[in-house]
């Protein structure tokens, strides 16, 4: 699949040039999908119109795709592998040599297993039911993207194998990048709890 | 098994996607351990904070129409593929030229669709309220009641609109939704009538703005559903739906008060 989605044309097409004619059968069922790709979008870019950029760029792509799909494959998870893709190619385009980034081994760096150790049983239950919605989304907003995707994507319900299919990695390793996410966020939120003097 | 591997599964055992032999070596170590039980509790909070804190952004509709057309939907007479290869030229301008006319004549009717799917939400709101056996979370001997209680519920802090010198009663408030995001919901009664105001964050979500008129110091919109009227207004980052069953003159020289109330307060 991953073979399927990166040899895609890069550039995107205008909307006005995609005939309704083309749209494979069925595929007007992506649609129950696009509030949740709209979310991550919006969570990527960190905007309105961009994730709108976004998200159309991924059902362009996806429909050109759209006769290569195997038969049986998850399509909402498909659609956030194209989308995340088409993220990368659009921003990210200093991946293509990219740096090691802290989300990107299994391997721990001594950093991450100190942030990790100090979350750890430091932070309260209670001091986490305190945090309000924008603080939270603020707190996500500070992670890498790949930690903020795959957070996102549990969220989502994805299970760790369909995330590692979006995120084109092992599924150890996404469980790996979860646990330590998830310990980046609870770490931010911590920061904010002390901050809160309630 | 040690701390260390008990972490490396914790949030799996949360998510109670464990194999069952590992499930119960996490569980036994968690019984004895009181580092990695307190995880465990912060995970569980975690996960439903983001289940029922993070704002969770829905595509507008209009964007949501535009993918329609993308894929397909609405259905419409499809060219088939040998016809359009021979046609592909002309179809392609057609296309183009009733994109073009679409965008424009449709503009209109988007608007009024977004309107009432808006209105067709609050006035459900609204008969979610009717309907409840306890319609408020905290019944109000006055607005300094209610307006502290949804500190901590909300990520904003809603006006409370106090009722003085009219027939209309503040009887309390609620935390409830409008459409994906939470909202303040605050009930009066006027007379034998139900008034609810809604107080909600209106980002991403497609606003009415034509056909506004001016409400006391906001502009507002006017419409009726199911024998509903609703008020609408934004102001300060927030807007707000008054829903009620009092007749429209009424219910507007309600809106207008609240609108006065609430365009001078501060933004979420």
């Amino acid at each position: 699949m991953s073979g399927e989605v990166s040899s895609l044309d890069m550039t995107p097409m205008p909307l006005e040039r995609w005939s309704r004619a083309h749209a494979p059968q069925r595929a007007e069922d992506t649609l129950a999908h696009a509030d949740a790709l709209y979310n991550l979008a919006r969570y990527l870019t960190h905007d309105a119109g961009e994730a709108e950029d976004l998200v159309q760029e991924t059902y362009v792509r996806a429909l050109r795709a759209w006769s290569e799909l195997a038969p049986g494959t998850n399509v909402k998870a498909w659609l956030f592998r194209i989308l995340r893709n088409a993220f990368i190619s659009r921003y990210r385009h200093a991946l293509r040599h990219p740096a090691p980034a802290p989300y990107d081994t299994t391997e721990q760096s001594p950093e991450e297993a100190a942030v990790e150790g100090s979350s750890r049983g430091e932070l309260e239950a209670e001091q986490l039911r305190r945090v309000l919605s924008s603080e939270l989304e603020a707190a996500l907003r500070t992670l890498s993207d790949d930690a903020r995707t795959v957070i996102l994507l549990d969220a989502e319900g994805l299970t760790e194998s369909e995330t590692a299919m979006v995120v084109g990695c092992a599924v150890g390793t996404v469980k790996s990048r979860l646990n330590r996410a998830r310990a980046a966020l609870r770490l931010k939120l911590a920061d904010y709890a002390a901050r809160d003097p309630s | 098994m040690n701390c260390e591997d008990v972490q490396i599964h914790l949030h799996d055992f949360v998510k109670r996607r464990l194999d069952p032999a590992l499930n119960g070596d996490v569980g036994a170590h968690l019984e004895g351990c009181a580092a990695c039980s307190s995880a465990e509790r912060a995970e569980h909070v975690l996960d439903e904070l983001l289940e029922q804190r993070l704002p969770r952004y829905a595509a507008p509709n209009a964007f949501k129409r535009r993918l329609g057309l993308l894929v397909g939907r609405p259905a419409s007479a499809r060219v088939e593929p040998g016809r359009w290869t021979r046609v592909i030229a002309p179809a392609m301008a057609a296309g183009l030229l009733l994109l073009a006319g679409g965008v424009l004549l449709s503009r209109s009717s988007s608007q009024r669709s977004e309107l009432a799917t808006l209105t067709s939400e609050v006035v459900n709101d609204h008969l979610r309220v009717l309907a409840s056996e306890h319609p408020v979370e905290i019944e109000s001997g006055g607005t300094h009641q209610v307006k502290p209680w949804f500190e901590g519920k909300l990520d904003f802090a809603p006006v409370v609109p106090a009722p003085e010198g009219s027939e209309l009663r503040l009887r309390g408030g609620s935390v409830g939704y409008v459409f994906d995001r939470k909202a303040a919901v605050i009930v009066y009664a006027l007379r034998l009538h139900a008034v609810t105001l809604l107080v909600f964050r209106p980002e991403g979500l497609p606003w009415p703005d034509t056909g506004a008129r001016q409400l006391g110091p906001a502009r507002g919109r006017e419409v009726s559903a199911r024998g509903f009227n609703v008020v609408l207004w934004r102001d300060g980052g927030l807007a707000y739906a008054l829903v009620s069953d009092v007749n429209e003159e009424e219910l507007r020289g309600i809106a207008a008060r609240f609108a006065a109330a609430t365009v001078h307060a501060p933004g979420p």
